[in-house]
C-alpha cells in the first residue's frame, strides 16, 4: 500500500472514531462504538494496523509514527466520551431523585396498651423486690373464696356475682372463673414458707354489664408481702414508692377504711397527684384467717396485700374514656400506643 | 344511706360544719357520696360497707360522730307505758322454723287513730326519700331509719285467729304484698302467716290484706330476727329488695329487736294514741351475751407500725360501745357492743383503733428491707416473643376468653372434648371458654375489615381452656397469629420467632387437614419433635363463615413449648476464620419430591462442612420440564473450620450432592 493511501485511511478512521464516540448517547452506544473502533479482535484500528504491514519498508517509520498518533487520539476520544457520559448520568440522577418523598418505613407492630401498663407496673414492683407469680384462671372455691375468708354464706359467692362453670360440678362446689388474682397469693403461700413477696396479675371475671367503665373481664394486679414484722407502715411506704415511680414526682398516699374479707384492717388507697386525691385500689393487712388457711402462724408472721385494676390505670394514663376500646382491637387504636 | 342532719342532731350535738363531718366520717370508714339540701335540712349520702349494718340507721352514724368528736350519745328512752290488758289474750305467736327466724316478738296497741303523720315526722321521712303512708306505717319506717331494725305493723283485726305463725310456705301458696304484686312463695322462704294464710314474707315485705289502713284500730307490731341467708335467698328469688331485706341480709343487732319494738310503741302511743297491751309475745332464743375480746397493746405496733397509747385505745373502744372488762399494762379485755356483729377478734379491734386514731398517723416512709427479685423466665420469653412479633409487623390484641357456640366449633385442635361452659353468659351470648385463640382473632380481623383498615396483622398471647375428662381443666397458654400474608410469609415469622428464642431449635412440619384451612395449605408444626402448633391458609368456606373478605393465614403455637426451648443466655460459638465457598445447584425433580427431603440429603452428604443451605427458587415449565416436574435452585455455603476449603473440594461436594440426589430422589442436574 502506498504511504499516502495509508495515511488517508488513518485520517478517515480518526475522524469516524471521533464522531462515533462524540455522538454516543449512552453507555451501550459508546460500548458498541468502542468495539467497532478499538475491539481487540476485529476493531477497525486493528484492521488499520494490518495495513501498516503492507506499507513499503522505507515508508514504515513514518507510517508507524502516524499510526501511534492516531491510536492515542482515538483512545483519548473514547476516554473523553466515557467521562462525558459518566458526568451526564450523575447529573441526570441528581435531577430525577426527590429526597422529599416519604421514606420506606418498615411496618412495626405495637404491644397492647394494657400489656404496656402491666409491664410497667411489674417492672416497678420488681425493683421493689416483688417477683411475678401466676396461677390458673379457672379456680376452685377453696382458692377463690374459702381460703380468702369468704365463707359459703357470703354474698360474694352468689351465683349471680360469679361466672361458675356449668360443666365441672365437683366436691367443694363448682369451679369458676376467678373473680380476683388473690387466688394466686393463696397458691403461692400454700407451697412457699414465708417470707413471700410476690405480685400476681392477669385476667379476672365479674358479671358486670359492659359499659364505658366496666367489662365482664378485666385485669388485676396484686401485691403480697408476708414476713415477720410487716406493718401497715410498710404497706403505705411501698405504695408510695410504687405510685411515685409510676407517676413521677413525690406522690403521697392516703388510706380510707374499707372492707374486704381477706384483709383486716382493710383500706381504700388514694394517691395525691396533681393536687387531687385519686383512687388507686384496695389494700390491707392479710387477715389472720387467710394466713391460717395457708398454714402460716399469724402470731409469727404478718403481711400486707394490695390490688388495683389495670384497665382503670391504663385508661387514665392514656385518656381512654371507654374501656371497651381495649377489647375491640381496632388496629388504628393499637397503633396509637 | 341517706342521713338527715336535723334528725342526727337528736342523738348527738352537731355544732361542726357539715363538710367536717363528711370528711372525718369518710376517713373513719363511711365514704361520702353526696350532700343535698332539703328545705332547712341537709341530707348526706354515706356509702356503708357490707360489714357495717350498724350504720344503716341514724343512731349508728350518730355513734360514729360521737366517738370521733368525743361527745355523748343521746338515746331515746323507748319506754312506752303499757295498759293492763295482757297481750297473750289478744294474739298468739308460733314459730315453726326457728332456723329461719330465731326470734319473733309482737306487741299489740289497741284503739289507735290512723291518720297522717305530724309534719316533723313526715318531713324527716321525705328528706331521706321515704314516702309517707299513715302514722303507723311511717312510725315503723321511722324507727327502721333510726336504729336499723325493720319492723312491721299488722292490722290485728285482719289477722285470722289473732295468730302469727312463722313457717315455711305450703305448696302453691302465694301472697299479694303491700306493693300489690302477687308473689309465688317457695319452700326455702320464711313467711309470716295467720291461722289460715300467708300475711307477709318474713323480713322482706308485708301482705296487702293485713296492712294498716284508715279502718285499722288494733295494731300488732312485729319485731323479729331473720336468718340473713334466708332473707337474701327470698329477696333474690322474688327479685324483691326492700329496705328491710337489705338490712336483714347484713345481720342486725339481736338486742335491737326489743328496743325497736318499744320505741315504735312509744311513738304510736304518742302520735296515734291507743293502749299498749301489757307484755310482749317473745318466741325464740334470746340473744346470747357477746364473748369478750382481748387486745394486746403490742399487737397494735406489730400490725399498724405505730404505737397508740393504752389510754387512747381504751377511750376509743369504750366510745364505740365496748364494755371494758379488764386492763393491764399489756392488754385490755372488752365486751364488744351487740350492734357490732363484725367484731369478734383481736384483729377487728386493731382495725377499730386504727380507723378512729386515724390512718393518717401511719407514716409513709418506713424502711422496707430489700429483697431479691428477677424477671421470671416465662416473662422474659414473653417479652422476646412480643419484641419479635412486633418487629415483624404484628400488633398485639387482647380478646375475651369466651366465645359463642358456632365460633367455638370452628377450630379446636387442642381438645376434642366439649368446651367448658359458664352458667351465665359473660358477654352477649358468649358462654364457652375458648379452646383456641384463632376464632377470636378471626373475629377481630372482621372488625378491622369492617373499619377498612388496610393492614391487619395481629397476635395474641392468652390461655385456652382445655377440658379434661378427669381433674381440673388445663390452661394452655397459646400464641395466636393472623396475617394477610400467605403461608410462607407466616411460616417465616414462626421460624424467625423460634430462631430468636433458640437458634439451634428446629421447626419441622407435618401435613394437617382441617375444615378451617385450604386443602394442602395447612401444617402441624413441630419443634424438636414435639407439637408446637398449627399453621395454614384459611379456606374460602371458613372465610365466608367468619364473614371475611380478604385472604388470611393463621397460626397458633404453644407458648409453653417455646418457653421450654428458649435459650435466652447463649454460649459463645467460636467463629471460623477460614473463608466459605458457595455453590449454586439447579436440580430437576418430580413434583412429589419436597424440599425437606432434598434438604435432608444435602445435609447428610455435606456433613459439618455445610454452613448454610439456602432455598433460592422453584421453576416450573410444562413445555421444557414436562408435567409433574419442577426445578429447584438452591445454594450451598460450605466451610471447613479447620482448613481453607479449595474450589476443587467444593466442586467435589457439589457433585456428590447431585449424584446422591439423582440416586435417591431421581434428580437431574439442570445446566444453564
Amino acid at each position: 500500500m502506498a504511504l499516502a493511501e495509508f495515511l488517508a485511511e488513518l485520517d478517515e478512521l480518526l475522524a469516524a472514531a471521533q464522531s462515533g464516540f462524540d455522538t454516543a448517547a449512552d453507555a451501550a452506544a459508546l460500548e458498541a462504538a468502542r468495539i467497532d473502533f478499538l475491539g481487540a479482535k476485529s476493531g477497525r484500528l486493528k484492521a488499520a494496523q494490518k495495513g501498516l504491514g503492507t506499507v513499503a519498508g522505507a515508508d514504515k517509520p513514518a507510517a508507524g509514527k502516524r499510526f501511534n498518533e492516531v491510536k492515542q487520539a482515538i483512545e483519548a476520544a473514547f476516554e473523553a466520551a466515557q467521562a462525558r457520559l459518566a458526568s451526564g448520568a450523575a447529573q441526570a440522577d441528581v435531577e430525577a431523585f426527590d429526597p422529599t418523598l416519604p421514606g420506606t418505613r418498615p411496618r412495626r407492630g405495637h404491644v397492647h396498651p394494657l400489656t404496656q401498663t402491666m409491664e410497667d407496673l411489674k417492672e416497678i414492683m420488681g425493683r421493689l423486690g416483688f417477683t411475678v407469680a401466676e396461677g390458673p384462671e379457672i379456680e376452685d372455691p377453696w382458692h377463690n373464696f374459702e381460703a380468702l375468708n369468704i365463707p359459703e354464706s357470703h354474698p360474694a359467692r352468689d351465683p349471680l356475682e360469679n361466672f361458675y362453670l356449668a360443666t365441672a360440678q365437683r366436691t367443694g362446689g363448682p369451679w369458676l372463673l376467678r373473680s380476683q388474682t388473690s387466688t394466686v397469693q393463696i397458691r403461692v403461700m400454700e407451697r412457699t414458707p414465708p417470707p413471700v413477696r410476690i405480685i400476681s396479675l392477669g385476667r379476672v371475671y365479674r358479671p358486670d354489664t359492659a359499659d364505658a367503665t366496666h367489662y365482664p373481664m378485666f385485669h388485676q394486679i396484686e401485691g403480697l408481702l408476708v414476713d415477720r414484722h410487716v406493718t401497715m407502715a410498710d404497706l403505705k411506704s411501698v405504695l408510695r414508692l410504687f405510685a411515685s415511680s409510676f407517676l413521677g414526682g413525690d406522690v403521697h398516699i392516703r388510706f380510707r377504711p374499707s372492707f374486704f374479707p381477706f384483709t383486716e384492717p382493710s383500706v381504700e388507697v388514694d394517691m395525691r397527684w396533681n393536687d387531687r386525691w385519686i383512687e388507686m385500689g384496695g389494700a390491707g393487712m392479710v387477715d389472720p384467717h387467710v394466713l391460717q388457711a395457708v398454714g402460716y402462724d399469724p402470731e409469727q408472721v404478718s403481711g400486707f396485700a394490695f390490688g388495683l385494676g389495670v384497665e382503670r390505670v391504663c385508661a387514665r394514663r392514656h385518656n381512654v374514656t371507654d374501656i371497651r376500646e381495649f377489647y375491640k382491637n381496632d388496629v388504628r387504636f393499637l397503633h396509637q400506643f | 344511706m341517706l342521713v338527715s342532719w336535723s334528725w342526727l342532731s337528736d342523738y348527738v350535738r352537731l355544732d361542726m360544719p357539715v363538710e367536717e363531718v363528711e370528711r372525718r366520717l369518710m376517713m373513719a370508714g363511711l365514704n361520702h357520696e353526696s350532700t343535698a339540701r332539703a328545705g332547712d335540712d341537709v341530707v348526706i349520702d354515706f356509702e356503708v360497707t357490707s360489714n357495717r349494718a350498724d350504720c344503716l340507721g341514724h343512731l349508728g352514724i350518730a355513734r360514729e360522730i360521737a366517738t370521733l368528736w368525743g361527745r355523748e350519745i343521746c338515746l331515746p328512752k323507748a319506754d312506752p307505758c303499757p295498759g293492763s290488758h295482757p297481750v297473750a289474750v289478744l294474739a298468739r305467736v308460733t314459730v315453726e322454723c326457728p332456723d329461719l327466724c330465731p326470734r319473733y316478738t309482737a306487741r299489740v296497741v289497741r284503739g289507735v287513730r290512723v291518720g297522717p303523720s305530724p309534719a316533723w315526722l313526715a318531713a324527716r321521712l321525705q328528706a331521706v326519700g321515704v314516702a309517707t303512708i299513715n302514722n303507723i306505717v311511717d312510725i315503723t319506717n321511722y324507727v327502721l331509719l333510726e336504729c336499723g331494725q325493720p319492723l312491721h305493723a299488722f292490722d290485728l283485726g285482719r289477722l285470722r285467729g289473732g295468730a302469727i305463725v312463722v313457717r315455711r310456705p305450703r305448696a302453691g301458696e302465694q301472697l299479694e304484698a303491700i306493693d300489690h304484686r302477687v308473689y309465688e312463695l317457695n319452700e326455702a322462704m320464711c313467711i309470716i302467716a295467720d291461722a289460715e294464710r300467708p300475711v307477709g314474707i318474713g323480713g322482706v315485705m308485708g301482705g296487702a290484706e293485713t296492712e294498716v289502713s284508715a279502718a285499722t284500730t288494733d295494731v300488732l307490731l312485729e319485731a323479729a330476727q331473720f336468718d340473713p341467708l334466708a332473707i337474701r335467698g327470698a329477696a333474690r328469688a322474688l327479685n324483691l329488695h326492700s329496705p328491710s331485706s337489705y338490712r336483714f341480709e347484713r345481720g342486725l343487732d339481736p338486742h335491737g329487736v326489743d328496743w325497736a319494738s318499744r320505741r315504735a310503741c312509744e311513738l304510736i302511743l304518742e302520735l296515734a294514741g291507743g293502749e299498749l297491751a301489757a307484755g310482749v309475745l317473745d318466741v325464740g332464743t334470746p340473744p346470747v351475751a357477746r364473748e369478750p375480746i382481748v387486745l394486746r397493746f403490742a399487737q397494735l405496733k406489730r400490725i399498724l407500725g405505730i404505737e397508740v397509747p393504752a389510754d387512747e385505745v381504751e377511750q376509743i373502744l369504750v366510745a364505740l360501745g365496748h364494755r371494758r372488762r379488764e386492763r393491764t399494762g399489756e392488754r385490755i379485755e372488752v365486751t364488744p357492743p351487740t350492734w357490732r356483729r363484725d367484731l369478734t377478734r383481736e384483729i377487728d379491734l386493731i382495725e377499730e383503733v386504727a380507723r378512729i386514731h386515724g390512718y393518717e398517723q401511719i407514716p409513709e416512709d418506713a424502711l422496707v428491707p430489700m429483697a431479691r427479685s428477677a424477671r421470671t423466665p416465662a416473662d422474659r420469653v414473653l417479652g422476646e416473643v412480643r419484641a419479635t412479633l412486633t418487629a415483624a409487623g404484628f400488633d398485639e390484641a387482647l380478646t375475651l376468653s369466651v366465645v359463642e357456640e358456632p365460633v367455638s366449633e370452628a377450630f379446636s385442635p387442642w381438645s376434642d372434648l366439649p368446651a367448658l361452659r359458664t352458667q351465665m353468659p359473660i358477654l352477649r351470648r358468649a358462654t364457652l371458654l375458648r379452646r383456641s385463640l384463632v376464632p377470636s382473632l378471626l373475629a377481630v380481623r372482621r372488625t378491622n375489615e369492617a373499619l377498612s383498615n388496610p393492614t391487619i396483622e395481629l397476635f395474641e398471647i392468652a390461655s385456652a381452656y382445655l377440658p379434661s375428662s378427669e381433674g381440673p381443666p388445663r390452661e394452655e397458654r397459646l400464641v395466636g397469629l393472623t396475617t394477610g400474608g400467605d403461608f410462607l410469609a407466616l411460616k417465616g415469622v414462626v421460624e424467625e420467632l423460634v430462631a430468636r428464642l433458640n437458634p439451634a431449635a428446629r421447626v419441622t412440619v407435618g401435613d394437617y387437614r382441617h375444615a378451617l384451612f385450604a386443602p394442602g395449605r395447612a401444617v402441624q408444626l413441630h419443634l424438636d419433635g414435639e407439637t408446637l402448633g398449627y399453621l395454614g391458609e384459611v379456606s374460602v368456606e371458613a372465610r365466608k363463615a367468619f364473614d371475611l373478605r380478604g385472604a388470611t393465614t393463621v397460626a397458633e403455637l404453644r407458648f409453653g413449648l417455646l418457653a421450654a426451648a428458649a435459650q435466652l443466655i447463649r454460649p459463645f460459638v467460636p467463629l471460623a476464620d477460614k473463608p466459605a465457598i458457595q455453590r449454586d445447584i439447579n436440580l430437576e425433580l418430580a413434583e412429589s419430591v419436597r424440599w425437606a427431603q432434598l434438604a435432608a440429603v444435602v445435609e447428610e452428604v455435606c456433613g459439618p462442612k455445610l454452613e448454610a443451605l439456602d432455598y433460592l427458587e422453584t421453576y416450573r415449565d410444562r413445555q421444557r420440564l414436562g408435567a409433574d416436574r419442577k426445578s429447584l435452585v438452591f445454594r450451598l455455603t460450605l466451610r471447613d473450620p479447620q482448613a481453607t476449603l479449595t474450589g476443587a473440594e467444593a466442586d467435589a461436594l457439589r457433585d456428590r450432592v447431585v449424584a446422591v440426589c439423582a440416586d435417591r430422589l431421581g434428580a437431574k442436574l439442570r445446566l444453564g
